[in-house]
């Protein structure tokens, strides 16, 4: 009894380990729907008014597609504060992770924002969420170079939790279409807040308790 | 004097009747162009008799319960336009449709009884014989399947009205329209608790899906249509709104959804099974628009991903 108690923690760190790893799986199935180029596959087929009224959209969508996805691999392996025998591989893939977000997936995901789907209530959910994930990843980043790890922990977990929106929000589209079958664009506008509101909370929460 | 004044009056009697005559061949010249008529130089007689003719084509065919297996003889009702093209000394020119299968006729027309016997050419299971009579304006009569076996429901019974068949953008569904497309159904499990003993039990039943009030207010025929007009649309809406399009242009649906739809309105007469030629530019973009929308509905709308 004792010993299931105690390894409870870690049968919930391998229970997120394979989840994330699942849906990982299904994001890299979306990502590749856009391999070879098609500007208008996939999420595109609804998006053409963008596509052909601003020539930079393309530029911006394909950044962002194309960057989540290792922000996603390297975010994951980064978070697991592991070594695997390789020199330096947490700090190396922590600045692949970083940068990837702040040069390229955030700013791209932020101009994204501006264009989404399902009115003013998406598009102002996604440059909060856009806006937050560059800070977030940006002080985690400062304070590591500071050396202050216990704070670029907690930073990094609420950088991570905002990552894994991408997850958690498509998560949420396939439950509340289940469930309630409500319009497309109604669906878009509540997924958008409940994506990353609940996320952080819980980060948030962990932080409080001294969990993390 | 008087012979002369006979001959006057006789004159401007043919002159008059000509001129009635002329009236009519003008008329019935236009008709044609919708008929698709050869030009062929064998007289044409009755030409007042071409045109499209719609209406019930109702049959008695054997349905299987779906609750408890047993069949019994349930009553069907299609819509068929027959259109009748030429009539000549021997033969009559034609083609029948009826959910989405036209199929071309020929056969014999019956001057003092005004009767038709039309025979469909044979080569595929559909095709049967029509006898029919004509008056006034209505057509009614029996079809034989040829082959009794192939079929469902091997002998129907005709009553059908000449239509003009007109193609007019304004043409929407009617407010009133019933909305649920019954032919769709999907299962789905539910649950039930019973409140008395707190036992749950599942069942499956089935939902029909439901069109919105959108398919009234979007045109596809008048307006151009934009993605944000699209967007918060289900699928059915979409399939509708695309649909209205080929209805106004008379084409015959295979599909039942959309036969069970227009069929509700009185302006919608099947004439053709490919109408593709007659759609306008504007119409065209809207339906490749719509179509795109259906597959992003059909491939995203409960899937994970955006």
């Amino acid at each position: 009894m004792f010993a299931i108690k105690k390894n409870i923690p870690l049968l919930l760190k391998i229970l997120l380990i394979f989840g994330f790893e699942y849906f990982f799986w299904l994001m890299l199935k979306i990502t590749l729907e856009y391999i070879p180029f098609n500007p208008d596959v996939s999420f595109l087929m609804i998006k053409q008014t963008e596509v052909q009224d601003r020539p930079e959209y393309l530029s911006f969508f394909y950044t962002h597609v194309y960057t989540s996805i290792f922000v996603l691999l390297s975010g994951f392996l980064a978070i697991l504060r592991k070594n695997f025998g390789i020199k330096n591989f947490h700090r190396n893939i922590g600045k692949v992770y970083i940068f990837l977000i702040l040069i390229l997936a955030a700013p791209s995901g932020i101009y994204m924002g501006f264009f989404a789907n399902g009115g003013f209530l998406s598009k102002i959910s996604f440059i909060i969420l856009g806006s937050l994930w560059w800070f977030t990843t940006y002080k985690a980043y400062q304070l590591a170079r500071q050396k202050r790890f216990k704070e670029h922990k907690q930073w990094m977990w609420r950088s991570f939790a905002l990552t894994l929106s991408a997850l958690t929000l498509r998560i949420w589209k396939v439950i509340i279409v289940y469930l309630f079958h409500p319009n497309p664009m109604d669906v878009y506008q509540i997924i958008a807040w409940l994506g990353w509101i609940p996320n952080i909370l819980l980060i948030e929460y962990l932080i409080a308790k001294k969990h993390i | 004097m008087k012979i002369l004044n006979y001959t006057l009056a006789s004159l401007l009697a043919v002159s008059l009747l000509s001129c009635k005559k002329d009236g009519k061949m003008s008329e019935t010249g236009k008709d044609s162009v919708i008929a698709k008529k050869d030009s062929a130089v064998i007289p044409e007689i009755y030409k007042e008799y071409y045109g499209i003719y719609t209406g019930d084509f109702a049959g008695m065919e054997k349905i299987i319960d779906e609750t408890d297996g047993s069949e019994y003889e349930g009553s069907i009702n299609k819509r068929i336009s027959l259109k009748i093209n030429r009539i000549t000394k021997d033969s009559v020119y034609g083609q029948s449709i009826v959910n989405g299968n036209q199929r071309p006729f020929r056969g014999i027309f019956n001057e003092s009884t005004k009767s038709f016997v039309l025979d469909e050419p044979g080569n595929d299971k559909t095709d049967g014989r029509f006898e029919v009579k004509l008056s006034g304006d209505s057509i009614t009569g029996k079809w034989n399947a040829f082959n009794k076996t192939a079929v469902k429901s091997p002998l129907k019974t005709i009553k059908l009205s000449k239509k003009d068949f007109v193609y007019n953008p304004n043409f929407m569904l009617d407010k009133d329209s019933d909305l649920v497309d019954w032919s769709n159904p999907k299962d789905f499990v539910e649950k039930y608790t019973d409140e008395e003993t707190g036992k749950t039990e599942s069942y499956t039943t089935s939902k029909n899906r439901v069109a919105s009030e959108a398919i009234f207010n979007l045109n596809a025929s008048k307006q151009k249509l934009s993605e944000k007009d699209l967007k918060n649309l289900r699928k059915i809406d979409l399939e509708i709104i695309k649909n209205s399009v080929f209805a106004r242009h008379g084409y015959s649906f295979k599909k039942e959804t959309y036969r069970y739809f227009f069929e509700q309105t009185d302006w919608y007469i099947p004439v053709s099974n490919n109408v593709d030629k007659e759609l306008s530019p504007m119409e065209k973009e809207n339906v490749a628009l719509l179509n795109r929308f259906i597959k992003y509905a059909e491939d995203k709308y409960d899937s994970f991903g955006r």
